[in-house]
């Protein structure tokens, strides 16, 4: 279960911060209040991304196999831009 | 790295083996997969069959669609022509969008898929074959009956997204609109059936040492497109049963005068529609992933990142469907996260395009037709994906939308991202399965025509919709500058065709199939599994794993393979076997006994598929007799499997020794019901978003929900039956004593989940809820709709394990006959509860 949360975590972040984004304009329309929740999501977002890579970074290569983190890091440094320019609409 | 199963990696040094094999070993194997005879073909369940018959019936519907298309074509070469009438024509287009997209471009990735996957991964076969057998005949019956439709005039009308009100039975009142809800609906449990076998078998049965980072590049992204399948095609499901119940039942999910809005049909629809397009072109990247490093004769630069980029499109896929609605008034906020999702969804398809220009730039590329639709893949998807970014930019998507310049940007993706790599996968693939090789020489001529006639047909139309004109149209007035391109389009239209012509000459020159052995051979001198001898039992021997391109990196491999000297080179059981192995590191886990071929998948199908072609046609006792047969054959299908044999472990070579039999979260047959566990639930989650939806457009119609004691019954008798069903696990690994308990527990349990689903309905028809008066009843009839199949699936479970139990067919002390159910009617009383909470609590508590 850790490989698979190494290798899928940062994009499964990305899909969830994608969903937050869309309920919330579907919710709150565009009002300033759905900027709000969606700058303060994406945020979030990441933070638990980095956080997520933070982790990897600490797992032991001898109980993983050797391409499962970089794998799992390059994903996670994926979804953090993608994260980043998807929550960039509500600067505008 | 340790072992992810416990399995010592040691031991993959025993092998090569040496010595001699035992007499008669071969041809015990060869008698265990033998060819077929007479009317045997017809129930055979070999990969090395059904994948030709797949790929076949694919192609053959790629023809039929390509002829709709030149008429059409024909129709608007120049104004005012009078080849098709407005209402056939409208039948043309409406069908041509709808056979390409679901009777061609998916079922032959699909297709291709159970082809080539066993044999990339060194599997005897796929771990289900008797439902790939099911999918193809469902597909192929249900993919005749569905465009036959044409010739009577029924075929559907509607445009290939079917959009209400347009679809509705006040502006469609005929059957046409019907035959694509429930054609479609139908192929898509096809896709389904398909996608599960392909999970399962790219986790589970991959060759040992074949770890996921030494997987064919092909596999990965079969494997994504399953996923997608999974997660995507729940959603068109639901939104063809949602609205054939509003034109059968009057339930008003789409209309806005009852609560109900079309704009519904629009986020179901397109949930599935977009990641389609991907679903469409990552199974073909991931062949030309393939290809190009065999051209170039190098290894592909930037495997990891092109694996990653197979995964990251799969995300994002899930997040562009909107950009398909940019113009029908969504809040700003939303059109400006679904366009730059829709623009990041172009650096994952960046990355691999730019991987295989830098592999054919660090190879040694062989100017061959192979590599010449490689080339021609990479300019015209990179076309399609440059107007893909334009049409992404909000402003430019409201000028350009339902133009002749989206059709010119969809055709390019999808010609560029899937047909020209098909065609390249038929020159690099065929001598696997033919006896010869395709024309080199016609080859050139069919890629010269095909590339040319494609950007002569489609280029202009991007100008054509520039000036203005709308798609779908079937004429046009003159003088509107519309002439000229229309008139080289339909010219180019015809030189793709005869590309196309010359290629079904050379397949029919020089395709002598050959599923049995006998093939030409590894020609194009790949380095990937597919390309060891192959017979009917897929490998002799099933080799270890050590890298990417083992038949490059081992130049004995294939000798030893053929000589016995790996895994399985005969039947241990003498069964149809192959080795399951772990998903990640694919250790070997234990040896799965195969079904042989049957009759029963293709009755399955056709009763199946009778079903529902009896339904739209409204011959309702028919229909329903239909599909008591098709449940009746599913069920007999189901009656042979699951029979441990004697040996409870066995040697599969070098004296490792695995089970036969096993049960728990290890099983193939697990991880199948886990697949369609979220393919139900996807179905629920949709339906929870239509609820949700229709809740926020309007509320005018809705009633209040029925009281709590209601609620206290539901929620107390779903955890009743959950519990009695785990405890029916629990009372068989008990022992023999008490397997007489375990299976009246089972079937409590399934009578108490249905009990649940009748309380519920009861309940609401005592507020008062009508389905004909509001979106709220409609939704709400759906979620009880959902709830009554899954426990009337629930109840013949239970039925079928009490005869098998008659008749002593089920293993103690565990045994997946029971294990599967039971955690099935878990599931079911899950969603018994959550689904009734959901629409008492929202909005009435919360």
């Amino acid at each position: 279960m850790r490989s698979w949360i190494i290798l899928l975590g940062g994009l499964a972040l990305w899909a969830v911060h994608f969903f937050g984004l869309y309920f919330t304009g579907s919710i709150f329309l565009s009002s300033g209040t759905a900027r709000s929740i969606a700058g303060l999501f994406t945020l979030a977002c990441a933070a638990a991304t980095l956080l997520l890579m933070a982790w990897i970074n600490r797992q032991s290569e001898a109980v993983l196999a050797g391409w499962v983190s970089p794998a799992g890091r390059a994903g996670a440094v994926l979804a953090l831009i993608a994260i980043i320019w998807q929550g960039l609409p509500v600067l505008f | 790295m340790t072992s992810e199963t416990g399995f010592d990696p040691k031991l993959y040094d025993r092998f090569p083996t040496s010595g001699a094999r035992p007499r008669g070993e071969l041809e015990e194997l060869e008698r265990i997969w033998c060819a077929p005879k007479g009317w045997q073909y017809l129930t055979v369940v070999n990969n090395n069959y059904v994948g030709i018959y797949y790929v076949g019936a694919a192609f053959l519907f790629f023809l039929l669609a390509g002829i709709l298309a030149l008429v059409m074509r024909v129709q608007l070469a120049a104004p005012l022509m009078g080849v098709l009438p407005q209402e056939t024509y409208n039948q043309f287009f409406t069908m041509h969008g709808t056979v390409m997209m679901f009777l061609f471009a998916v079922p032959m990735v699909e297709a291709l898929g159970i082809m080539l996957l066993p044999q990339m991964l060194s599997a005897r076969d796929l771990p289900f074959p008797r439902l790939s057998a099911y999918a193809f005949w469902a597909y192929l019956v249900g993919g005749l009956a569905f465009f036959s439709s044409l010739f009577v005039g029924l075929a559907p009308n509607g445009g290939w997204f079917m959009y209400p009100p347009l679809t509705s039975t006040a502006y469609s009142p005929g059957i046409n609109t019907d035959f694509w809800l429930l054609g479609i609906g139908f192929i898509e449990i096809s896709a389904i059936a398909g996608a599960i076998e392909i999970v399962v078998g790219v986790l589970r049965t991959r060759a040992p040492g074949m770890t996921l980072d030494k997987m064919p590049i092909f596999a990965w992204a079969m494997l994504v497109f399953a996923i997608m399948i999974i997660i995507a095609f729940p959603a068109v499901i639901l939104g063809t049963l949602l609205l054939e119940f509003e034109r059968a039942f009057n339930w008003p999910f789409f209309d806005p005068t009852r609560g109900g809005d079309p704009l519904l049909w629009q986020h179901l629809f397109w949930f599935f529609g977009h990641p389609e397009v991907y679903i469409i072109f990552l199974p073909a990247a991931g062949l030309v992933s393939m290809m190009v490093a065999m051209v170039a004769r190098t290894d592909l630069v930037g495997y990891r990142l092109v694996v990653l980029a197979l995964l990251a499109t799969g995300f994002i896929s899930f997040g562009v469907w909107a950009h398909h609605m940019f113009t029908t008034g969504m809040p700003t906020l939303s059109v400006g996260f679904f366009s730059a999702a829709s623009m990041a969804v172009s650096v994952p398809a960046g990355i691999q395009v730019f991987a295989w220009i830098a592999t054919l730039a660090v190879g040694k590329v062989r100017y061959n037709t192979l590599a010449l639709f490689i080339i021609g893949t990479l300019i015209i998807f990179t076309m399609g994906g440059l107007t893909g970014v334009m049409v992404a930019l909000v402003p430019f998507d409201w000028q350009a939308h339902d133009s002749y310049f989206i059709v010119a940007h969809l055709h390019y993706v999808l010609i560029g991202g899937m047909v020209f790599p098909m065609f390249a996968a038929f020159y690099h693939w065929a001598p696997m399965v033919s006896r010869r090789a395709l024309s080199e020489r016609l080859g050139k001529w069919v890629f010269g025509l095909m590339f040319a006639g494609m950007h002569i047909a489609f280029l202009p139309m991007h100008l054509t919709g520039m000036m203005g004109m709308p798609r779908r149209v079937y004429t046009y007035l003159p003088d509107r500058g519309w002439d000229l391109p229309n008139l080289i389009s339909t010219v180019g239209a015809f030189v793709l065709a005869a590309g196309i012509a010359l290629f079904v000459i050379d397949l029919i020159r020089n395709v002598r199939l050959a599923p049995g052995g006998g093939n030409a051979g590894n020609i194009y001198g790949a380095g990937t599994l597919e390309w060891l001898p192959t017979e009917l039992y897929s490998t002799r021997s099933i080799p270890v794993v050590k890298s990417r391109q083992p038949l490059w990196d081992d130049p004995d491999l294939s000798k030893d393979v053929e000589e016995g000297r790996y895994f399985l080179p005969g039947s241990v059981t003498g069964n149809r076997e192959t080795i399951v192995t772990s998903p990640l590191m694919a250790e070997p886990q234990y040896l799965q006994i195969m079904p042989g071929p049957s009759v029963w998948p293709l009755l399955s199908a056709v009763f199946t598929a009778g079903f529902f072609l009896l339904l739209t046609v409204q011959a309702y006792g028919a229909g329903l007799v239909s599909g008591v047969l098709a449940i009746l054959a599913v069920l007999r299908w189901m009656w042979e499997t699951d029979r441990p044999v004697k040996q409870p472990f066995v040697d599969i070579g070098a004296g490792i020794n695995v089970p036969t039999y096993v049960t728990g979260t290890s099983t193939h047959g697990w991880w199948a019901m886990v697949v369609l566990m979220i393919v139900i639930g996807m179905i629920f989650l949709m339906t929870v978003f239509s609820y949700l939806y229709l809740y926020g457009r309007s509320t005018r119609f809705w009633i209040d929900p029925p009281d709590a004691v209601s609620l206290a019954l539901i929620v107390g008798g779903a955890a009743l039956s959950a519990l009695l069903a785990a405890g029916s696990r629990r009372a068989l690994l008990k022992g023999d004593g008490r397997k007489r308990l375990a299976i009246w527990l089972l079937i409590l349990a399934s009578i108490v989940i249905s009990a649940v689903t009748f309380i519920d309905y009861r309940s609401w028809l005592a507020a008062g809820l009508d389905p004909e008066a509001s979106g709220q009843g409609a939704v709400i009839h759906a979620f009880i709709g959902l709830q009554a199949c899954l426990s009337g699936i629930a109840l013949l479970m239970a039925a079928f394990v009490a005869a098998r139990g008659a008749r002593n067919f089920i293993p103690v002390p565990r045994s997946n006959v029971i294990d599967l159910p039971a955690i099935f009617i878990i599931f079911t009383a899950a969603l018994g509860a959550a689904g009734p909470g959901l629409v008492r609590l929202f909005p009435g508590t919360l």
